[in-house]
């Protein structure tokens, strides 16, 4: 028994060796959606993402334009006021930035509709504060009529999202009901609903 | 060919230790952070983790949260809020809890292979039921420091999510770790106005010890909601049966968490001792091949981890207010929950140890004979293989560190004006000055993890 037979089952192992070292330390690869658009169309969590946003938002939207409150505000003149307020996330999601993505996106359409004066937020956000006072100066839907009143809106735009959330041992399903509404604010009638649904699951 | 099996089954085995070379064990990688922890240096803790998450910023995430970075993400979380860095805690926490989230719904049958085989640290991480729990509960302390209501509820209802999960499809017993989540969302609720759901939230806080001091909010709220349960009606049977009245008063909840749940450690005892404290564990095949290994010395080794001493278990906390004392009331005893949850597994962990040690047995007999029952080479090459195998074997003491292993509230009405308040616990402390206007409601809380 020589050196050379004692270590040969430890030649036998560099393969395994080299193939270790070479496959440590590879990177991740940063991308560009302009140039693949394809990373936008997968989902990455149970949360919201933009391909939810824009196919809930062209539902919606589209129903809107047809809507007996459309052609209410096509024939007045001049235009209304129309103030935008928070959706209510009543999900088990921490979703508030999407939807608010959501309410900016449906913002520029009715800005670009020409049929309605919006209200800005920062003006909102300074009349929550007057209504709610310094020390609890947080959006509370139960005044959403108050704000408007202030705020001299005709109209408010809202929505409120609700979900069912379950879990097995292997799954996780989120499913999402989302509501947008157009509500008079001297008669607090909703003018306008739609509803639409989206489901995520992690499985 | 009879030359080529020890070959191969010596780079097998040397090659499954290459694949774990590397892993210095999650109690190793923490020891700095415990370390600065223990000095009450909380800075240093988070520039310790940092550096093990390879960020530069306690504001930045890692690359890869996937693995185990998602359990330091977890601590620095815990860190970041006793530091009352609130909004930097709020998003490890998040960030955290979705990781946990994807390695608990993943399913390889590689990683239970890993464990049973290789390491107990090689398999994906799955948090307990406590662990999982408290991610919310305390995420929602962070959302109802910051005022944020809609974040508590959302933090809320995913704790719901969980429990209705470990209760009707684990039919788990419920957690004591429940009990400050569901005070917690009742006060979320309660503040926000909605009266049924924070009486729920507050009924199933009362399952628990600890929360006698919620009497006067659940017959605030009983006078404007409907829902009732035996221990409601037992509690709004006891006190004064008309609602307290509504006067210039602001409302204050105080939450202290003291002292760290007890981390894991790695052992390393002889077979024979193992055998002696943990036979019964064992099945009969199992407890013969274990048996037939405590005479083979220097090999016969079993890896596995235990837990370490908690911390903080005799400390009291304070809360002076204005100058005076307020009792604090212990809501959870988490460092028990931990002990409770580990007793339940720990023969598991026992066994999947022995039973790494017989597959170290059977690669090292393999080797032995297919290099002939007498041949030295052989021999050498047997316990070659078994002692590197042992030397790799790395006890899974992965685990959420700094979990508080107590909490203790107190919760008060204050007349409209300026306040102040000191919280201490273990030789930390948070001094607060608040305004308390009419309805209005805080929530001020200390993370002492030392």
């Amino acid at each position: 028994m020589n050196v050379r037979s004692l270590l040969r089952p430890f030649f036998a192992i560099l393969p395994l060796s080299l193939l270790a070292l070479t496959s440590s330390g590879c990177g991740q690869e940063v991308v560009r959606g302009a140039n693949d658009p394809s990373i936008d169309g997968k989902a990455m969590s149970t949360g919201l993402d933009k391909e939810d946003i824009q196919r809930a938002l062209h539902e919606t939207l589209n129903n809107l334009r047809i809507a007996p409150v459309m052609n209410e505000w096509r024939a007045q003149n001049p235009p209304p006021n129309v103030a935008i307020f928070p959706f209510q996330n009543s999900t088990s999601e921490h979703i508030d930035s999407m939807l608010d993505a959501m309410l900016g996106e449906a913002e520029t359409w009715l800005v670009e509709s020409g049929t309605v004066q919006v209200i800005s937020r920062e003006r909102q956000t300074q009349m929550i504060r007057e209504v709610e006072g310094q020390q609890n100066a947080v959006f509370n839907p139960a005044n959403t009529a108050k704000y408007g009143r202030q705020l001299g809106a005709k109209y408010l735009i809202t929505g409120k999202v609700s979900g069912n959330d379950e879990r097995t041992d292997d799954a996780r399903r989120v499913q999402y009901f989302l509501f947008l509404q157009v509500i008079e604010v001297e008669t607090s009638v909703i003018k306008w609903q739609r509803k639409t649904y989206v489901t995520k699951a992690v499985r | 060919m009879a030359a080529a099996l020890p070959r191969a089954l010596t780079a097998l085995a040397v090659g499954a230790s290459l694949w774990l070379v590397g892993c210095g064990g999650h109690e190793a990688r923490t020891l700095t952070m415990r370390t600065a922890l223990d000095a009450g240096n909380a800075k240093a803790a988070i520039a310790a983790v940092d550096e093990q998450l390879d960020v530069d910023s306690p504001k930045k995430l890692p690359a890869d949260i996937k693995g185990d970075n998602a359990i330091l993400v977890l601590d620095r979380a815990s860190i970041q809020q006793g530091l009352s860095e609130f909004s930097l805690s709020q998003r490890d926490f998040e960030a955290a809890d979705k990781a946990i989230d994807m390695l608990d719904l993943a399913h390889n049958a590689g990683d239970s292979i890993g464990e049973y085989v290789f390491s107990g640290s090689s398999g994906r991480y799955q948090a307990p039921p406590y662990e999982k729990l408290m991610i919310n509960t305390l995420n929602m302390l962070n959302y109802l420091e910051r005022r944020d209501l809609g974040g508590a509820k959302v933090e809320a209802r995913r704790l719901a999510v969980l429990q209705k999960y470990y209760r009707d499809k684990l039919e788990r017993p419920e957690n004591p770790v429940l009990g400050l989540g569901s005070m917690l969302a009742g006060f979320a609720y309660e503040q926000s106005g909605e009266a049924e759901e924070a009486l729920r939230y507050y009924d199933d806080a009362l399952a628990f010890t600890g929360f006698r001091a919620l009497g006067e909010s659940v017959r605030r709220l009983a006078a404007r909601a409907q829902y009732r349960s035996p221990r409601i009606t037992a509690l709004l049977g006891e006190g004064p049966h008309d609602a307290p009245a509504q006067d210039d008063t602001g409302e204050v909840l105080f939450v202290v968490g003291h002292g760290r749940v007890p981390h894991k450690v790695a052992n390393r005892l002889p077979i024979g001792l193992v055998l002696t404290l943990f036979a019964s564990s064992l099945s009969p095949g199992d407890r013969e091949a274990a048996n037939r290994l405590a005479a083979q010395g220097l090999v016969t080794w079993v890896n596995f981890p235990s837990l370490a001493p908690g911390r903080g278990k005799y400390e009291t906390p304070t809360c002076t207010l204005d100058g005076a004392a307020v009792t604090l009331d212990q809501a959870v005893d988490v460092d028990a929950a931990v002990r409770e949850e580990w007793k339940s597994i720990e023969g598991k962990i026992i066994v999947s140890a022995i039973t790494r040690l017989i597959a170290r047995f059977a690669v090292g007999q393999g080797i032995q004979a297919a290099a002939g029952k007498d041949s030295v080479v052989g021999l050498l090459a047997s316990l070659g293989a078994q002692a590197t195998l042992t030397v790799l074997d790395e006890p899974d003491t992965r685990s959420w560190e700094t979990l508080p292993a107590r909490v203790a509230v107190a919760r008060v009405r204050l007349p409209v004006g300026l306040h102040h308040v000191t919280l201490d616990a273990r030789g930390w402390n948070r001094q607060q000055d608040f305004t308390v206007t009419k309805g209005s409601w805080q929530v001020v809380s200390l993370m002492a993890l030392r």
